[in-house]
């Protein structure tokens, strides 16, 4: 312990005779709280805690005030206070014993979250989905394409123009989970503060995504604001689509995924 | 200061502390009374790291309301410890609010340094100087890792039950105390050594 040899944290050494190496200083560790406390650190016997406890502690506890406790509780007995609701910081009985009372209403609870925002994940894909088979038949190369009335006889610059990357991925221009990302996030703007909603996998998992609960908000609201402009994107893509149906070739399209074998008409 | 060991007592009172509550939500006053003196050294050494002098009365508040709820407690001895610790904090972080102060260990500066009276004999002089000493080392650690620190150390908390105290994360909590108390042993052993070690170490946030 002296003090030219420390170093900034995360450096990991623990000078206290080397008991709490193993507590990584990174706080990230949610989901195992009481399990590595035995070892955690051994806060009680490292010599600084014992000397700061002999210290801190009261020794004398004062007769006077101690009276007045048992005063009030006399007097909240009298009251019959003392048979009141626990409330949840109420509860400290160990974990084991919490959880199994409140389990079948977590479990309850965590399924109907589950509902909602399942739910609400498949509506919002209903909608886009719904939204891009709209710009499918209009902007997608496909077979039906030449059918279309407005398109209009091959011309020789047409092979450059759609490209590949527009007409395959143009339909869902972005991947199914960002869609469940966004659902998720607007279930998160609904059940926002509504506790249990947060046991669900749906969340967890787009907690995940956030990259921690607390920055949820900001992630979706990111999200939401990308989908947005994403959105926008789409509509361009649609209309330059459009314009380039009335003068690109849409089978000019199709011939480009072989550009070395030209082909023949 | 002197080794007396006293954390490890913290914890072997736990069975006791549960079993004097237990009689006491009966409405055994003498089993209270044995509860209040159990808690009450770790409960008024952490208010005395969060609002200094002021601790005893902040202290007796907070009996008032433990009196009062003890009804809706449910727990063991440890249980015990934390529950009367939330209520403690809370009532501390009122006070705190009251006086338009920082909520820092920081009460102790000005007036605790003078605390040993004409009245003193020496030795009370000199623990009660080990205290303001450990105190005011205790003040210059950032709040979140001073908190920490009391509540695993001086009121004898678990991990998570600190955490749950301070409404954080038990990783939080954990690396909080470990840097609390990794740094007061650096300003322990720097005292001994050099002058200029430890000062600027109070100042990182």
């Amino acid at each position: 312990m002296n003090s030219s040899d420390w170093q900034p944290w995360g450096g990991g050494e623990v000078e206290m005779g080397g008991q709490q190496g193993d507590s990584t200083p990174s706080g990230r560790h949610f989901a195992r709280p009481g399990a590595d406390d035995p070892q955690d650190f051994r806060a009680e016997s490292s010599p600084v805690a014992v000397l700061l406890a002999a210290a801190v502690r009261a020794r004398d506890v004062e007769g006077k005030r101690e009276a007045r406790a048992v005063a009030a509780f006399l007097e909240a007995r009298e009251q019959g206070a003392h048979p009141a609701r626990t409330r949840r910081r109420d509860d400290w009985r160990p974990r084991g014993v919490r959880r199994a009372r409140r389990s079948l209403r977590a479990t309850l609870a965590a399924l109907l979250a589950g509902l909602t925002l399942g739910g609400v994940a498949v509506a919002a894909i209903g909608v886009s989905s719904g939204g891009d088979g709209e710009g499918q038949g209009r902007a997608g190369p496909s077979s039906s394409a030449p059918e279309r009335p407005g398109s209009t006889p091959p011309d020789s610059t047409g092979s450059s123009a759609p490209a590949p990357g527009a007409s395959p991925s143009g339909p869902s221009d972005r991947p199914s989970q960002a869609q469940d990302t966004e659902a998720h996030c607007r279930a998160f703007e609904k059940v926002e503060g509504r506790g249990k909603a947060m046991d669900a996998t749906a969340w967890q998992r787009l907690i995940d995504a956030a990259g921690g609960e607390s920055r949820v908000r900001a992630y979706c609201a990111e999200r939401l604001g990308v989908s947005g402009g994403g959105s926008e994107r789409q509509k361009k893509d649609k209309e330059r689509d459009t314009a380039g149906a009335s003068s690109d070739p849409s089978t000019a399209a199709r011939t480009t995924p072989r550009p070395g074998q030209p082909r023949k008409k | 200061m002197s080794q007396r060991g006293e954390p490890r007592r913290v914890q072997a009172y736990d069975g006791e502390l549960g079993a004097a509550v237990a009689r006491a939500q009966e409405g055994d006053e003498a089993a209270f009374a044995v509860a209040y003196r159990i808690v009450q050294p770790g409960l008024l050494g952490y208010l005395r790291g969060l609002v200094g002098n002021d601790a005893e009365d902040v202290a007796s508040d907070a009996w008032l309301e433990i009196a009062r709820d003890l009804g809706r407690f449910k727990g063991d001895g440890a249980g015990f410890r934390g529950w009367t610790a939330t209520i403690a904090r809370h009532r501390a972080l009122d006070h705190l609010r009251r006086q338009k102060v920082r909520p820092r260990a920081t009460g102790l500066e000005s007036d605790v340094l003078d605390l040993p009276g004409a009245h003193s004999t020496y030795d009370q002089a000199m623990e009660s100087l080990s205290t303001e000493h450990a105190l005011e080392l205790v003040a210059q650690l950032p709040r979140d890792q001073a908190e920490a620190v009391l509540l695993r150390v001086v009121v004898g908390l678990d991990g998570p039950s600190a955490a749950r105290v301070l409404g954080k994360r038990p990783g939080a909590v954990r690396t909080a105390a470990h840097r609390g108390l990794k740094r007061l042993a650096r300003l322990l052993g720097a005292e001994g050594v050099t002058d200029e070690g430890p000062r600027t170490l109070g100042e990182s946030r």
